[in-house]
């Protein structure tokens, strides 16, 4: 999220110029069909010292703005900016609702395309296991000891990752595009990270267990691709709270988990895409 | 696996002849290569020497099935052959290898002309080269439009992929999940009567001209897939009813005319195959587009491709009729690239196949 591709040779689309004058905002990423900019001040919330100040506020805001893709006709464009920008809200705040970690949404206007939520600022997991993998290998030479330094350091963050990403699961819900870039780590208490998810774009409702070890599979390809040397051993205990959280959710949790889990087996054996028929 | 290609390349010319026919297009074409003047400069540009196509068409309403396409195919390549070798010029004795589509594609169409790859190959005694009918497309595109590492929208009358080069694979970053983009526009005509001739797509491209009202349909666009049945199961209902004596309006009052259905469904398809295309080109940092395959020469989808493009600083690049609906030449292209870097297909390994993924080819003759 915080990723710094500021790109100064492509024009941006306009935002609603109110925003602009009003705002002192930052582009912070730029995707296919969002751009994300980062704001000190909310045009409606009072920047009052008794909010800033307070526990729950982590500096700043975030606004995601869909801009009008040009090349769609202005019909299916203003439907298609509506539509996504309410989904995406909704899960938000559904998800926010019964506890599972996103950034608390504040604000939306769906014909814009634009919505407000609550800055997370932390490191992405992308970026806090490079710094740890690099802290870890600058410790010992030995193999050995940089795997237990490994076990002692990355292990419970990732088993808190996989255990939040079930109690998304467990709801029906599907992140669509779950990847290391995707998930920021949060100062909790001294020491502690506490992961919260991000991104919600292309989330969905599925009671389908395919889905979800499509989820899964997308984040292990994501794993293998940005962690290529431990890639395994980070799935493996991603997977292992991943599969306790759904143990919470007594025997419904049971059953759901282990049907995803013969699901991602299939899907890894297929890799994702079907084979090419007519 | 072969090692770096400049070794391997001859210094001589090359040429090869190439047979087409997954679909309901016979094509034949007869190319040359020039080597490089010396070893630092690029690769001198293609000549195509011939390039000829025959199309099976179907009345209107009608689709055209396995078993008459390959009948057509078996009447006419001979002649197509021969045609092509007066027209090009060259003798057989110049001929350096017999390139033909191995896959994929419809299976009966495939195999009659693969038979007769097989039989002029041993008439003539030269080489066959087996060639995957999607990187013929893509190789094609490059050399005709010069671009380098493009994000490749592959949109034909069976295939729609999202394509991006990568250690030697064309790898898939996208496609449909059931029919592709053409068969459903080509399945769309059938419902409405339209000709088959020139071409279904043609027909409703110009019929989209005059449409004025956009129709709301389905919008299918999961991740960097796609999916097209539902759309067409959804404007299939529409057209009955308008047919049906049963008309519909839109939302200001104006009755809805095949020409809006026209519309309507190549706006919606059309911005979802951008849409997945802008994802791929973010997620690899390409700022090209190459669009191939049949439905490539449809000019909208040029022009909403062009737009995306520009807004990300980047361009298009289209090829015209001659090298974007199936043909001989490039598959005689791609052919003769891999036949450059001694790749052969021997006679018992040059059965065809319907299921033949693009990136399951090894591409020795890029090593960027």
């Amino acid at each position: 999220m915080a990723d710094d591709n500021k790109n100064a040779e492509i024009p941006l689309p306009a935002l609603p110029e109110g925003i602009v004058k009003a705002l002192d905002l930052t582009l912070i990423s730029q995707g296919a069909e969002a751009l994300v900019f980062f704001s000190q001040s909310h045009p409606f919330i009072p920047t009052h010292e008794a909010i800033t100040n307070s526990p729950g506020f982590s500096a700043g805001y975030i606004l995601k703005y869909r801009p009008p893709k040009p090349y769609r006709h202005a019909l299916l464009d203003a439907q298609l900016t509506k539509h996504r920008t309410l989904s995406e809200v909704r899960s938000l705040y559904k998800l926010m609702l019964a506890g599972v970690k996103v950034p608390v949404f504040v604000s939306v206007d769906p014909r814009q395309g634009i919505i407000w939520m609550e800055n997370i600022s932390g490191p992405s997991l992308k970026k806090w296991i490079w710094g740890n993998e690099e802290v870890i290998d600058s410790q010992t030479e030995d193999e050995a000891g940089r795997a237990k330094l490994r076990e002692e350091k990355i292990k419970g963050t990732l088993l808190s990752v996989g255990s939040e990403i079930s109690k998304l699961h467990f709801m029906d819900m599907v992140h669509g595009d779950l990847t290391t870039s995707n998930l920021v780590l949060r100062n909790k208490n001294e020491g502690e990270m506490e992961p919260v998810i991000i991104d919600f774009g292309l989330s969905s409702q599925s009671t389908l267990p395919e889905d979800k070890a499509v989820d899964l599979y997308v984040l292990e390809r994501a794993f293998v691709s940005t962690h290529p040397m431990h890639a395994e051993e980070y799935i493996g205990w991603l997977l292992e709270g991943y599969v306790a959280g759904f143990g919470r959710g007594k025997k419904t949790g049971v059953f759901k988990v282990r049907e995803i889990m013969k699901k991602l087996e299939a899907v890894r054996l297929r890799g994702r895409k079907r084979s090419m028929v007519g | 696996m072969p090692s770096k290609i400049q070794k391997l390349e001859p210094d001589r010319t090359t040429i090869a002849i190439g047979l087409e026919g997954s679909a309901n297009k016979l094509g034949v074409g007869i190319i040359r290569h020039h080597p490089r003047p010396d070893k630092s400069s690029p690769k001198p540009p293609a000549e195509i020497l011939a390039n000829i196509r025959h199309t099976y068409i179907t009345p209107p309403g009608e689709g055209f099935l396995p078993r008459d396409t390959a009948k057509h195919h078996r009447s006419f390549v001979v002649k197509l052959v021969r045609q092509a070798l007066k027209q090009s010029g060259v003798s057989i004795a110049d001929i350096d290898c017999v390139c033909f589509t191995q896959g994929p594609g419809m299976g009966a169409p495939l195999q009659s002309v693969a038979i007769a790859a097989r039989t002029i190959s041993l008439m003539w005694d030269k080489p066959l080269v087996g060639v995957n009918h999607c990187v013929g497309h893509i190789e094609m595109g490059r050399e005709i439009t010069g671009a380098t590492n493009p994000v490749v929208l592959y949109v034909s009358g069976g295939n729609t992929q999202v394509i991006a080069y990568s250690h030697q694979r064309y790898r898939i970053f996208g496609e449909t999940l059931d029919i592709a983009v053409g068969n459903c526009l080509d399945r769309f005509a059938r419902t409405l009567h339209i000709p088959n001739d020139p071409s279904p797509g043609y027909n409703i491209e110009q019929l989209a001209r005059k449409g004025k009202h956009y129709v709301e349909l389905p919008y299918t666009v999961k991740g960097m897939d796609v999916s097209m049945s539902g759309i067409l199961a959804y404007i299939d209902g529409v057209a009955n009813d308008i047919f049906g004596g049963k008309p519909k309006y839109t939302d200001d009052g104006a009755e809805i005319t095949r020409e809006d259905l026209c519309f309507s469904l190549q706006e919606t398809i059309f911005a979802m195959l951008v849409e997945i295309t802008e994802r791929a080109m973010a997620h690899v940092g390409s700022q090209q587009v190459l669009i191939v395959g049949g439905v490539g020469c449809n000019e909208r989808l040029q022009q909403m491709m062009g737009m995306m493009a520009r807004d990300r600083g980047g361009a298009v690049y289209a090829t015209d009729e001659r090298f974007c609906i199936d043909n001989g030449i490039m598959i005689a292209h791609a052919g003769l690239l891999a036949y450059e870097t001694g790749y052969r297909t021997e006679l018992e390994d040059s059965v065809c196949t319907q299921r033949f993924r693009t990136d399951e080819v090894f591409l020795a003759w890029r090593d960027d």
